[in-house]
């Protein structure tokens, strides 16, 4: 089975729904330690209330008006009514990124309008009325800051947006008043977790620099799958507080240089396992092939783990199996929800790891046996 | 060659690169003086500021919101303070100075700076953060005993707006 062409993947769902493009199957600048980059503006629209206080009929109405506006600023997109999806369909569009937890189980009137190549996409009354995020493979906050704002630019145009001066946009949680801009970058540090045996206090030193780092320039690092600190697979993600005062270039240029330091610790952390004891460094990808090409069940922590290891293995050259791109797209491919999609039915845990254990070896071309 | 800490005799293991003003500063340092230049600041996690934050308090509060109801959706200072959500735009100026200085919490600011909707820019907030943000690096010049460094920072807080003293000092009590 290919990871290559999505769109056999997941023929039209029983509701007729539709996935965009994978676009994390791509390589983007600096894809050998920076996975993704985002950016969100939360925007609401003035003659409605917020999401808390909607009045009986007016998140129907608000939905209703919003996909219009959305359908006539970007013909292309698709839209879909998040109540009219299936549970499986509304945690797959989840595990795209294309909306948020929240907007998944939530039972308000509710919709996502996306671009087909995946890179946009709008949530409609979500915690506010519109939250306009643009994606990009690796580290490109041009590209993802470029996209959205043409497109509130845009719908600025057509709507009259809750603004004024003092306090910019006005947005449900005072945490994200004034810009309502969250941009994240999704780092893949394995380096900087994989110590000499029996040290561990290097791990959490370089975390704590990290996260030191970070505290400085009023940006946060979270561990990206679950909401522990320990983060599943090394991912950790990069984001940006403050959006009251602080201006959209500096709140850039903040994550730009943070981001920059990381990727260097990250890349002379790998300089110095390849050159104090490269034969771990093989061992550990080595043992991660292993477990994938063999294993009947795998849950989705472990084979995330393991996959970050045959990540750092494609990107350091020492390891020409499988490339990133496979890597990348597996990764999204094994969540509970997609494999359910592909099942086609709801599947009990034992099934799900037995599944993903199966779609692992075929897709690492290992025998089926 | 181990090389020793920028502070003290002690073996350097943790090597910084910052960038200030543009510009890369190399230092090297061993774990505790590492540790004491860059203590953590506490999460400021919203609800715990809003827990923290009781209506009213503090002596420049004119009128206390605890009592301000919104009009037009019905939501009240303390029903927001529960939640940490608005019912609606117009909270922002029914909240009054109770929302300022939560915002000023938060963001350490309470002025927008950024893009309008018709496209224009709003500018008053950046001059009071690069000011903040001078400030900050001051103290930590001072922290690390950077006494030129500190002397330079002290002359670019001079030559900014004096206007905008007041929001600044302000916060530096906070
Ligand atoms: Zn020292
Ligand atoms: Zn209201």
């Amino acid at each position: 089975m290919s990871f290559g062409d999505q769109a056999s993947l997941f023929p039209d769902g029983p509701n007729g729904l539709h996935l965009p493009e994978l676009w994390l199957q791509q390589e983007g600048p600096e894809a050998d330690v920076v996975v993704s980059t985002r950016m969100r503006l939360a925007r609401n629209v003035e003659g409605f209330h917020f999401k808390s206080r909607f009045k009986e009929g007016e998140s129907e109405r608000l939905e209703a008006y919003l996909r219009e506006v959305l359908l006539e600023a970007e013909p292309r997109f698709r839209y879909h009514s998040m109540p009219a999806l299936s549970s499986t369909e509304r945690e797959v569009m989840f595990e795209r990124h294309l909306v948020s937890r929240e907007h998944v189980g939530d039972e308000q009137p509710r919709g996502v309008a996306f671009a087909p190549d995946g890179r946009t996409s709008v949530m409609v009354n979500e915690e506010d009325h519109l939250r306009i995020q643009a994606f990009a493979p690796g580290f490109d906050l041009e590209s993802v800051d470029q996209r959205v704002n043409a497109l509130d630019d845009d719908v600025a145009g057509r709507v009259r947006y809750c603004f004024d001066a003092r306090f910019g946009y006005r947005t449900s949680c005072p945490t994200n008043t004034g810009t309502g801009l969250r941009t994240s970058v999704m780092m893949h540090l394995p380096a900087l977790a994989l110590r000499p045996a029996g040290n561990t206090k290097g791990r959490d030193r370089d975390l704590v620099r990290m996260r030191n780092a970070a505290e400085e320039l009023g940006l946060t690092v979270r561990g990206l799958f679950g909401e522990s600190s320990r983060a599943e697979g090394d991912f950790f993600q990069i984001s940006n507080q403050v959006t009251l005062g602080r201006s959209p270039a500096q709140t850039l240029q903040d994550v730009r240089e943070l981001v920059k330091l990381v990727v260097e610790w990250e890349r002379s952390n790998r300089e110095a396992h390849l050159r104090d004891d490269p034969g771990r460094l093989d061992d550990h990808v080595w043992r991660a092939w292993g477990l994938l090409t063999h294993a009947r069940r795998l849950s989705s922590s472990e084979a995330l783990s393991h996959l970050s290891a045959l990540r750092l293995g494609a990107q350091l050259d020492i390891f020409h199996e499988v490339r990133t791109p496979v890597i990348q797209s597996l990764m999204v491919n094994l969540r509970p929800a997609h494999l359910q999609l592909r099942a086609e039915r709801e599947l009990e845990p034992d099934e799900r790891d037995e599944l993903r254990a199966r779609l692992i070896r075929d897709a690492l071309g290992s025998s089926t046996r | 060659m181990v090389q020793s800490c920028d502070r003290c005799e002690s073996p350097a293991t943790v090597h910084l690169t910052e960038i200030r003003n543009g510009e890369k500063a190399e230092s090297h340092l061993c774990e505790e003086c590492a540790r004491a230049l860059h203590v953590p600041q506490p999460s400021k996690e919203l609800q715990k500021l809003l827990e923290s934050f009781s209506p009213g308090s503090g002596k420049q509060s004119s009128k206390p919101s605890a009592t301000a109801t919104c009009p037009d959706c019905g939501m009240s200072y303390a029903e927001f303070r529960q939640t940490g959500r608005f019912g609606c735009a117009k909270d922002y100026e029914i909240f009054g100075a109770d929302l300022v200085k939560l915002l000023e919490k938060i963001h350490r600011s309470s002025t927008y700076t950024g893009k309008s909707p018709s496209g224009d820019r709003v500018e008053q907030g950046e001059l009071i953060d690069a000011m903040r943000r001078a400030r900050r690096r001051l103290e930590s010049a001072i922290e690390a005993e950077d006494y030129e460094e500190a002397a330079r920072l002290r002359d670019e807080i001079r030559r900014m707006n004096p206007g905008a003293e007041g929001d600044a000092s302000q916060e530096g009590g906070a």
